[in-house]
């Protein structure tokens, strides 16, 4: 990567329109031959779109390609790929049910003299290519028997056996494990060394520094900047995806608290926790912190009347009460958004309109029909209330983004308008600019007298919003810890369940 | 600080601005099952127009649309499962035991007694069938499929078991007119229960809680349960509205047939299930509509009535009729890839 590099890729001024957003504008971005360059941004920013302009999937509207100094115009990925550019993206490029050295030879197996497959040259290649990448898997194995991290491994050697000159990779180690992830590491800097290029998309930042050489950040279609590594930190290129300084994320505006709105005692739940007591005010922002498997999560659906407790209360406005279903619980005005959205939260086969008013059809039904005229003002009104970026509200869910779905449950609770609003793991999978978003709501819910409870396995997301902690660890709890004495390092030790002098909190 | 939580999210704005002239296809399309259909059936119906003269016939027509009354009312039974995730197997086997139940009771050569207490008796037993679905899928958690299944055998045993699997006719009069009177002479009055029907369901489905909760149950239990729906009550409903629809189809087949034989509604739950399918339901909950149904069963019989005048062999018509549910549920398939 020293010395003078080589310009490869050279992207000018391209824009892209898709009906109703402007995809990519006049981006600009320039890969070199022996470089990893880091392309990071929100959801949505147009990353992918970028690739798949590059790769010849979508066409441009404007602007211009070059490789190699040479202007291109792909209309195809084919011609893409007839000029050395490759993409891994997920298990496309291989057939499951062939053996590793049957992909590499894909559609051009030798034959030897007889007329048969020459399957000795075949697998001797193969075991060549794979050991020139310091590979070590039996070509003869089927895909389908490999971990996704030696498909991954396969993919990209056949991209170097197939001499490619730019690889791209989208998100590669979100299947992959700590190991595989290292391999695949050291995979793509023996590409670079060997003077290719390669893109590097991923929403992991430490992995953009651990890999890459340059870093550029789309923002709204937009190239925001490029940088080379490390002249930039983490804080620097979040707050270029977001476009507002990091420490403002987490800054709500704090409520006065008031009156207790919910009590648990003594909550017992074996194995899950046991003798669980706290309150929450109106006005307040209630942390659960602790680690997997520390029984935040059952607590939850307990007071959302999803499971039964073995032992102990849970006070409402001061009425006691005994949870069999979630639309007790509801009607008590206690609402949830679920850890897992697709699988508890949305109904994803139906639409935003159905899906947000789910819970309160009740509230704007005549003698159990359904009023269409307010239905629909209450739903735009929430889809423009929290930003929900959808084409209609008769899109289905299952087609946004995993911010505009996280969206979605939370108006939801917002159409039932619900006291408490318990959220679990709300930002999981979630993209910076929704991230923000969201903490919005919960900063309008308790400014409105409304409290929320939020379960986070994210320190800095727990001790950023919740005016108090509890920390739980294996089904104990552990303490609370105020808002103004919460530091990360205390916090894990507690949901660790080491003793520091300093956990007599 | 790290940045590990905001994990993978493939689809984003640009992916969705990309689906969006896919999904509009897609929604389009939808609207477009029945007006397929409604296309496909209008081209039958001219072609045999034209190819036979028998066909379009007040008669024919009329005698087409009685037949598709009773099982159009049972294939809306079929739907409103289905759209709620689950499927009812046996809705064939109740209509013919609401008929075999009723006949005895008003039979001259059996029970002879008044015709409105039999009706009401009747339907009190199709409820309670309704109610044992509700019960066994709901509490015990048993699949539709193997409940409704075990209903669907259980109730022809009855229905063999007390008509000694013979034919009970000698009606009383009153009661078998029903069926041959029209409005305006020409609507068939088992067509107006049928159009009542489709016109209620429909309402049902689209404009009340009830019918969105039922989407809802179809789309995912789970998240209907967490959504704050009353399973039980929705479940309920659910088996006992269509248990009460295949009842008074049950009943208008009696009045029909001026008789009720043992095997009245056998085959019946497969046709049904067809015609919702074929109407655009999805087997995997979620989807469907009561006029797509209504496509469905008009296509279904028309099928059969267009063999006879063609004279085709009935058992062609039968393997006519499978590849028909084959290429719907292909349909189907197809669809639940494209979303």
């Amino acid at each position: 990567m020293n010395g003078p590099r080589k310009e490869f890729v050279r992207v000018v001024q391209v824009s892209k329109r898709f009906p109703g957003v402007q995809a990519l504008d006049n981006v600009d971005m320039v890969v070199h031959k022996g470089e990893v360059h880091g392309l990071v941004g929100e959801n949505g920013s147009g990353k992918s779109t970028l690739i798949k302009i590059l790769m010849g999937v979508h066409q441009k509207d404007s602007g211009k390609i070059y490789i190699n100094g040479k202007e291109v115009n792909f209309k195809s990925p084919l011609e893409a790929q007839k000029k050395g550019l490759s993409a891994v993206y997920q298990e496309v490029m291989i057939v499951p049910e062939l053996s590793v050295g049957e992909n590499f030879f894909l559609g051009k197996l030798p034959l030897n003299r007889l007329g048969f497959v020459d399957w000795d040259k075949v697998y001797k290649e193969s075991q060549k290519t794979i050991r020139d990448l310091g590979l070590e898997i039996d070509p003869r194995r089927k895909i389908s028997n490999l971990s996704f991290g030696d498909r991954t491994m396969i993919m990209i050697a056949k991209v170097v056996r197939e001499k490619a000159n730019l690889v791209i990779f989208d998100e590669p180690t979100s299947y992959l494990t700590i190991e595989e992830t290292d391999t695949l590491f050291n995979l793509i800097r023996l590409l670079r060394d060997k003077g290719l290029g390669v893109i590097y998309i991923s929403h992991r930042l430490e992995e953009i520094f651990k890999i890459c050489d340059t870093v550029s950040v789309l923002r709204d279609g937009q190239m925001v900047g490029t940088n080379p590594l490390p002249d930039v930190d983490e804080n620097r290129i979040v707050s270029m995806m977001v476009g507002r300084p990091i420490d403002e994320m987490y800054n709500i505006r704090r409520a006065e608290p008031g009156e207790v709105l919910l009590e648990v005692k003594n909550l017992t739940r074996d194995p899950d926790f046991r003798n669980l007591s706290f309150y929450l005010r109106r006005g307040e922002v209630l942390g659960f912190y602790g680690l997997i498997g520390s029984g935040r999560t059952e607590i939850m659906r307990i007071i959302f009347g999803v499971e039964k407790p073995d032992s102990g209360e849970v006070i409402i406005k001061g009425k006691p009460m005994k949870f069999a279903h979630p639309y007790q619980a509801m009607a008590q005005g206690i609402g949830l958004v679920p850890e897992d959205r697709r699988f508890q939260g949305l109904a994803m086969s139906l639409t935003v309109r159905h899906n947000i008013n789910i819970s309160s059809y009740g509230e704007i039904t005549n003698l159990g029909f359904i009023r269409r005229k307010d239905e629909l003002s209450r739903t735009e009104k929430l889809v423009d209330a929290l930003n929900i970026y959808t084409p209609s509200i008769e899109q289905l869910v299952n087609n946004l983004s995993g911010g505009n779905q996280q969206k979605v449950v939370i108006a939801k609770w917002f159409a039932k308008n619900v006291d408490v609003l318990i959220m679990d793991e709300p930002t999981t999978g979630v993209d910076v600019g929704a991230k923000v978003e969201i903490y919005r709501f919960i900063e309008g819910l308790i400014q409105q007298g409304k409290a929320v409870i939020i379960v986070s396995s994210y320190l800095p997301e727990v001790m950023g919003l919740a005016d108090r902690i509890l920390v739980m660890a294996e089904g104990d709890f552990m303490g609370e810890v105020r808002r103004e004495d919460a530091d990360e390092e205390l916090l894990l030790s507690m949901a660790c369940k080491v003793t520091l002098n300093s956990a007599a909190h | 600080m790290s940045l590990n939580k905001i994990t993978k999210q493939i689809s984003g704005t640009e992916k969705e601005a990309e689906n969006n002239g896919r999904i509009s296809i897609f929604s389009r399309f939808k609207l477009t099952t029945e007006l397929t259909l409604l296309v496909i059936i209008v081209f039958i119906f001219i072609v045999m127009t034209v190819v036979t003269p028998n066909f379009m016939t007040i008669y024919n027509i009329g005698n087409l649309f009685k037949q598709a009354s009773v099982i159009g009312i049972i294939s809306i039974a079929a739907t409103l499962v289905i759209i709620s995730g689950g499927i009812d197997l046996s809705v064939g086997s109740l209509a013919g035991l609401v008929a075999m139940l009723v006949s005895v009771m008003i039979s001259g050569n059996y029970m002879a007694k008044p015709i409105l207490p039999a009706i009401l008796i009747t339907t009190v037993a199709g409820i309670v069938i309704g109610i044992y679905h509700g019960f066994i899928i709901h509490e015990i958690k048993l699949p539709p499929f193997i409940a409704t299944l075990g209903s669907m055998i259980i109730l022809r045993g009855i229905v063999k078991w007390i008509s000694q699997a013979r034919t009970i006719a000698n009606l009383p009069e009153s009661f078998t007119t029903f069926a041959k009177l029209s409005l305006f002479n020409s609507i068939p009055s088992l067509v107006l229960v049928w159009l009542a029907a489709i016109l209620i369901i429909h309402i049902v489905l689209t404009r009340t809680t009830f019918g969105r909760n039922i989407y809802v149950i179809g789309s995912s239990q789970e998240v209907a349960r967490l959504s704050g729906i009353r399973m039980r009550l929705n479940i309920y409903g659910i088996y006992i509205l269509a248990a009460f629809l295949c009842t008074i189809a049950g009943i208008l087949m009696t009045s029909r047939l001026s008789s009720a034989i043992p095997t009245g509604g056998s085959g019946y739950e497969l046709t049904a299930i067809a015609s919702a399918v074929i109407g655009g339901a999805s087997l995997s909950g979620a989807q469907g509509s009561v006029i797509g149904t209504m496509m469905g069963t008009i296509l279904m019989v028309m099928i059969v009535n267009a063999g006879v005048h063609l004279s085709i062999n009935p058992f062609i018509m039968e393997i006519v009729q499978g590849a028909l549910l084959t290429v719907a549920v292909v349909i189907d398939m197809l669809r639940q890839r494209r979303s």
